[in-house]
């Protein structure tokens, strides 16, 4: 019987592919634009994943999220680095600077400062050069993409494609010199500013004159030691926030949850997709259903049970279901794939191919119900009527 | 056949391909690891600070007593130097000029006050001999023309005003006798005492002149005050030394048997230490480089943090306590004015949740 069901799916071929296009666009619009929204969301605490040596961010209490920077005293290092646990806390600086391009134009770069004697928070990936060369004068390491892109040098010819910044170039910060000695692959960070890494007592001399410079505190936990506690102890003692790196990103995204309208778009891009998606899909099986209404009419004068005619459905629409997603997150990622060294923020993780899974299910089953319920109302005599 | 199951199949496909991407974006990326691990702190309770090598003695910034161009340097940095070595020379050419001068002008007393001993010039004194002699004759001559004329018996045959004249002859004769005699004295007692000591005066006067001009000239050549090492010269050759205090030294000396670290401690920390605390530093750039710190002494005075903005604006809130520990440095490879990370033994935090050792048994041991 259940071959029979999909041989009468197979079978019409235009309404069966206009059923799956149905759950396909919908499944694809909803992992698209639910992984762009998950990528951003990514991204605007891609300093914390990338500086993740650590287990412990220490701030000053006000901070917000990562790119909101209240810097505290320098001695505020030495303070918590004396607190019981602490395995070992070093300086970080975090801050915008200015680069003057060769074109004249300027661009604001993310500049990170790393201690300058352990070099920890390095980018996690290297293209060109090594983290240890920023210990040479005047050294900085560039992030890869905006290498190609935002700070490449101009074309020699008018039109041409620009040329990428590469190890040995310079780059005036600030008005100061500053020597590319490496080329990091860096998360991206929300604004998508250049990211740029030196070592934390040049980050301080090339920005503009500020009292107070130390961004961040990151802190390991001594072996044995259990962060949350660590954790709890380091803000009782010195009155700063301190935050695991996963609260860290929590407090990030919340952040921008709360304070910014992206969420909002992103939702309406999903319910619209699942909306529209449940729409033609429901139409279609509920015609494919009514036009195929003889055959079920036929089986049921036969003797088929009502059990066995809706497991029929339930069959057809699983089957254009799966095809449909199966096709839909094919279609999302292999998109996401092609996207993958642009801007574009594209994350995928699985619980969102699961949620796109559910989705596509319910679509599947709010369409059977209609035709269900067709079915099983249906009279075996109506075969006989035409 | 294969239209029916070309869909399927490309469904399976994207369901495989999304699968694969899910699985590769998984993996988060790994944060690169420090170029130099950390250093770890070895106590279980400690106050940390950024101590600053310096030597025993603190850094020596050399002066000169007095300006003037440099003639020569006798030392390199890192050369360890004896109290009293010459460490570089003035100008000296007009005050040896002067010496000559001098000395000259010492001679010339010295030779006056010879000239006033060698008195009685030996050839001086026949001729006084001579002239007492002929004195003596011709008041033997006078005395006997008188007798002659006394002994004569008729009275009148002599003139009275003729006999006394003759006596007042022997008189003169006689006081001729008495100063040539005297003058033959003062000659033979040779110069006159005062007179001596007078140019002796001039002598001492004139060799405290010369005396003066060579402590001039000793004060160009500029000594190692102290057993030091020499840290840092900022002088050469032709160059013009200032006296008083420069902004660049003219020589940084100091003592580097042991080197001292001044560690900074926060204001807010400093509470936490102890007198005679055990510490570890640890150097920069390898924490496998360290080092156990004897306790010398708390600095008593709590100054401002320099911080490094270089901001002529820039306002203090931070104050610093400095603790001054010692260390030989023995093979360590580090050099004075190195940064190093200082870990001071304390007793835990009372306010902290979880405390594992004792406070009590810790402060104990801490003395």
């Amino acid at each position: 019987m259940m071959s029979v069901a999909l041989k009468m799916l197979f079978g019409d071929r235009a309404k069966y592919f206009g059923i799956v296009m149905g759950v396909t666009l919908a499944s694809m619009v909803i992992t698209q634009q639910g992984a762009i929204f998950i990528g951003i969301m990514t991204r605007t605490y891609g300093t914390v994943t990338d500086t993740g040596q650590g287990d412990i961010w220490v701030m000053d209490p006000k901070v917000q999220q990562i790119e909101d920077i209240k810097p505290m005293q320098d001695t505020e290092l030495f303070r918590v680095r004396g607190i019981q646990g602490v395995g070992w806390a070093l300086p970080l600086y975090k801050g915008l600077i200015r680069a003057r391009l060769d074109n004249g134009q300027f661009q604001n770069c993310n500049i990170l400062g790393l201690d300058d004697a352990t070099l920890t928070g390095g980018p996690p990936g290297m293209a060109q050069g090594s983290l240890s060369d920023l210990r040479r004068a005047d050294a900085i390491i560039v992030d890869e993409i905006s290498a190609n892109t935002r700070l490449a040098k101009p074309s020699p010819e008018p039109g041409g494609r620009p040329i990428p910044l590469k190890v040995g170039d310079t780059l005036e910060l600030n008005d100061h010199r500053a020597v590319v000695v490496g080329i990091g692959r860096s998360t991206r960070t929300f604004q998508s500013l250049p990211v740029i890494h030196t070592t934390y007592g040049r980050a301080t001399t090339f920005v503009p004159k500020e009292r107070k410079l130390l961004s961040f505190v990151l802190v390991k936990a001594a072996p044995g030691v259990d962060v949350e506690s660590l954790r709890r102890r380091i803000e009782l003692t010195t009155g700063l926030a301190a935050l695991t790196n996963q609260q860290f990103k929590d407090k990030t995204v919340d952040y921008f949850i709360k304070n910014t309208g992206i969420p909002i778009n992103f939702g309406i891009a999903v319910g619209l997709g699942f909306l529209i998606g449940t729409v033609i899909t429901g139409f279609m099986f509920y015609n494919f259903t009514l036009d195929n209404l003889r055959y079920f009419g036929t089986l049921k004068a036969m003797g088929a049970s009502d059990g066995v005619l809706l497991s029929m459905v339930i069959l057809q629409s699983l089957v254009v279901g799966a095809i449909g997603c199966g096709l839909g997150i094919g279609i999302a990622s292999f998109f996401g794939a092609r996207m993958a060294n642009t801007p574009l923020a594209f994350t995928m993780p699985w619980q969102l191919l699961a949620i796109a899974a559910i989705a596509v299910a319910i679509i599947c089953v709010l369409s059977a119900m209609l035709s269900i319920r067709k079915v099983i109302s249906l009279e075996p005599a109506v075969v006989f009527k035409q | 056949m294969i239209r029916t199951y070309l869909v399927p199949l490309l469904a399976l496909a994207g369901l495989v391909f999304a699968v694969v991407k899910v699985v590769q974006a998984a993996k988060p990326p790994i944060p690169a690891p420090p170029v130099v691990e950390p250093a770890r702190a070895p106590y279980d309770a400690f106050v940390a600070g950024s101590g600053l090598i310096e030597p025993s003695t603190r850094n020596i910034a050399l002066s000169t007593p007095v300006g003037g161009v440099v003639t020569s340097v006798l030392v390199l940095p890192g050369r360890d130097v004896r109290r009293g070595e010459v460490l570089f020379t003035l100008e000296t050419r007009e005050l040896e000029a002067e010496l000559a001068i001098k000395q000259a002008a010492l001679s010339v007393a010295q030779r006056q006050l010879d000239a006033l001993r060698a008195q009685p010039r030996p050839e001086e004194i026949p001729p006084a001999e001579a002239r007492l002699v002929a004195a003596q004759a011709a008041l033997a001559d006078q005395e006997a023309q008188l007798s002659m004329w006394e002994n004569v018996q008729d009275k009148r045959a002599i003139s009275s005003d003729e006999l006394s004249r003759k006596r007042f002859a022997v008189d003169a004769a006689r006081a001729r006798v008495a100063e040539s005699e005297s003058q033959l004295k003062l000659l033979r007692s040779g110069a006159w005492s005062v007179d001596v000591s007078v140019l002796e005066g001039q002598v001492q006067s004139a060799q405290a002149a010369l005396d003066s001009v060579k402590v001039e000239i000793e004060r160009r050549i500029v000594r190692a005050p102290l057993d030091v090492q020499v840290l840092q010269v900022n002088t050469r050759v032709g160059e013009f030394a200032q006296p008083g205090p420069l902004a660049t030294p003219l020589m940084i000396l100091g003592s580097v048997h042991p080197l001292h670290v001044r560690v900074d401690i926060d204001e807010y920390d400093a509470w936490r230490l102890t007198a005679g605390s055990p510490a570890t530093a640890f150097l920069r750039g390898n924490n496998s480089i360290k080092t156990d710190l004897s306790f010398v002494r708390f600095e008593p005075y709590v100054i401002p943090k320099r911080s490094l903005t270089g901001e002529s604006t820039e306002r203090v809130d931070t104050r610093v306590l400095q603790a001054i520990y010692a260390f030989e440095k023995g093979d360590l490879p580090v050099f004075v004015g190195q940064q190093m990370d200082v870990y001071i033994k304390s007793a835990p935090l009372q306010s902290a949740p979880p405390a594992p050792t004792s406070p009590t048994t810790d402060a104990g041991a801490a003395k």
